[in-house]
């Protein structure tokens, strides 16, 4: 996933670091916080919605992982074991306030999602062009929860769907099923969005 | 394959590859737009992985939190002794038995004579690091040291040989870390250190009590 040789902004090579921080060198450990600050807050908040949430988060995924790294041998890459790490502590926030991870219904039920829209037209709505980084942003913290994780989860993170099924504890078809029914509602908001934006001009 | 059909089997088949799917989405405008927004929407999605980048409160808490739990360091503290020597010194990791055998007779020479005091007052008085090494105590060189040990038994004069070709590797590697670096308080405190113990070395060898 990531180069353990490459180097840290204060030309620590993550390696390096990672033996530095197990002696307890301070500089060690802000290099590694530099180095996996935004990967990791920005999962943290794409799975919240919640700016102060997802700091506190990403604070708390970095405490846990800080206080293993005596025990890191390097089997898997670092960065692979620390992403695995905040995901867990986003979920485990998730269950505790009682969110679900995994959409309610049923997957094998058909939704309005999987039946063709008569409201828009075809190709005077297409999204071509007209979204961006911002508006997606906006509209992945509009979806309900459960829908959220599994796209951050393997549209935003890159994640498989047997990786997801055995993070959030589902199935590998009730993954997919999510993700689609994500992506389908992310289109739905995006053409509003675009539609009330045209009515307004 | 109809509309519904293609929406329901690209959960399955997210790219839209199968022959199915191809044959309907060459007549169906509609369903080519979806796809094109899903994969639109799928390739925009990789632009959100790290994108944000959270406050200054963060580390600071962070950092905060590891020095309550001593994970970080203060400056010139080594976090353990071994690991202290293993990451810095290297050749100097036989430090550890070479003190243990030191104690060792440290032990005898202190149940003999009953002086745990004088030993404490004398031998662990903070010692200057000189500017350049000379391997040698006041008043007596390492020869002379040999010399004094030499009617001992064959056993405790096999000890003070090699402790003191110990304590000389390691003042020795102690020194040039130092001059390599003259403001590295670890390495200044180690060098102390090795003097300090070849101190107790001369001072054991010069007393005729022990055996």
């Amino acid at each position: 996933m990531t180069d353990r040789r490459q180097q840290t902004d204060d030309g620590l090579s993550e390696a390096e670091a990672i033996e530095r921080a197990k002696q307890g060198d301070a500089e060690a450990f802000q290099a590694l916080y530099d180095r996996h600050k935004r990967r990791v807050y920005s999962l943290c908040l794409r799975m919240t919605a919640n700016t102060a949430e997802a700091e506190d988060l990403a604070q708390e995924a970095f405490l846990q992982l800080f206080r293993k790294i005596g025990t890191f041998r390097g089997e898997s890459a670092f960065s692979t074991w620390l992403h695995r790490l905040s995901v867990n502590v986003v979920l485990m926030h998730l269950r505790k306030k009682s969110l679900p991870v995994v959409s309610l219904e049923e997957t094998t039920q058909n939704t309005e999602e999987d039946s063709p829209k008569r409201d828009f037209g075809a190709e005077d709505l297409s999204l071509a062009g007209s979204i961006d980084r911002l508006q997606l942003q906006k509209a992945v913290e509009s979806l309900p929860p459960g829908y959220r994780t599994i796209f951050v989860l393997h549209d935003v993170e890159g994640y498989e769907h047997n990786e997801i099924a055995g993070i959030v504890g589902c199935s590998i078809g009730n993954s997919k099923s999510q993700l689609h029914k994500a992506r389908m509602k992310l289109r739905d908001i995006l053409r509003i969005k675009r539609a009330e934006k045209a009515g307004k001009a | 394959m109809n509309c519904v059909e293609l929406r329901q089997s690209l959960a399955e088949v997210e790219d839209s590859s199968s022959a199915e799917q191809q044959a309907h989405l060459a007549g169906c405008a509609a369903c080519s737009t979806l796809v094109a927004d899903l994969n639109l929407i799928i390739s925009t999605a990789a632009e959100l992985r790290e994108v944000d980048e959270p406050s200054p409160r963060v580390w600071h808490s962070i950092a905060s939190a590891l020095r309550q739990e001593r994970l970080i360091r203060p400056p010139g503290e080594s976090r353990s002794l071994v690991a202290s020597f293993g990451a810095r010194w290297g050749r100097a990791r036989w430090m550890v038995p070479a003190a243990a055998a030191l104690l060792i007779l440290v032990g005898i020479y202190a149940n003999q004579h009953s002086l745990s005091t004088r030993l404490t007052k004398d031998t662990y008085r903070p010692l200057p690091v000189p500017a350049n090494v000379a391997v040698a105590d006041a008043g007596m060189n390492d020869a002379e040291l040999l010399q004094e040990v030499a009617d001992r038994a064959p056993f405790v004069k096999m000890q003070y040989e090699d402790n003191l070709r110990r304590v000389n590797e390691y003042i020795l590697d102690a020194q040039s870390t130092v001059d390599a670096n003259p403001n590295d308080a670890e390495a200044r405190r180690s060098l102390m250190d090795a003097y300090q113990q070849k101190a107790m070395l001369f001072e054991m060898a010069m007393d005729r009590s022990l055996p």
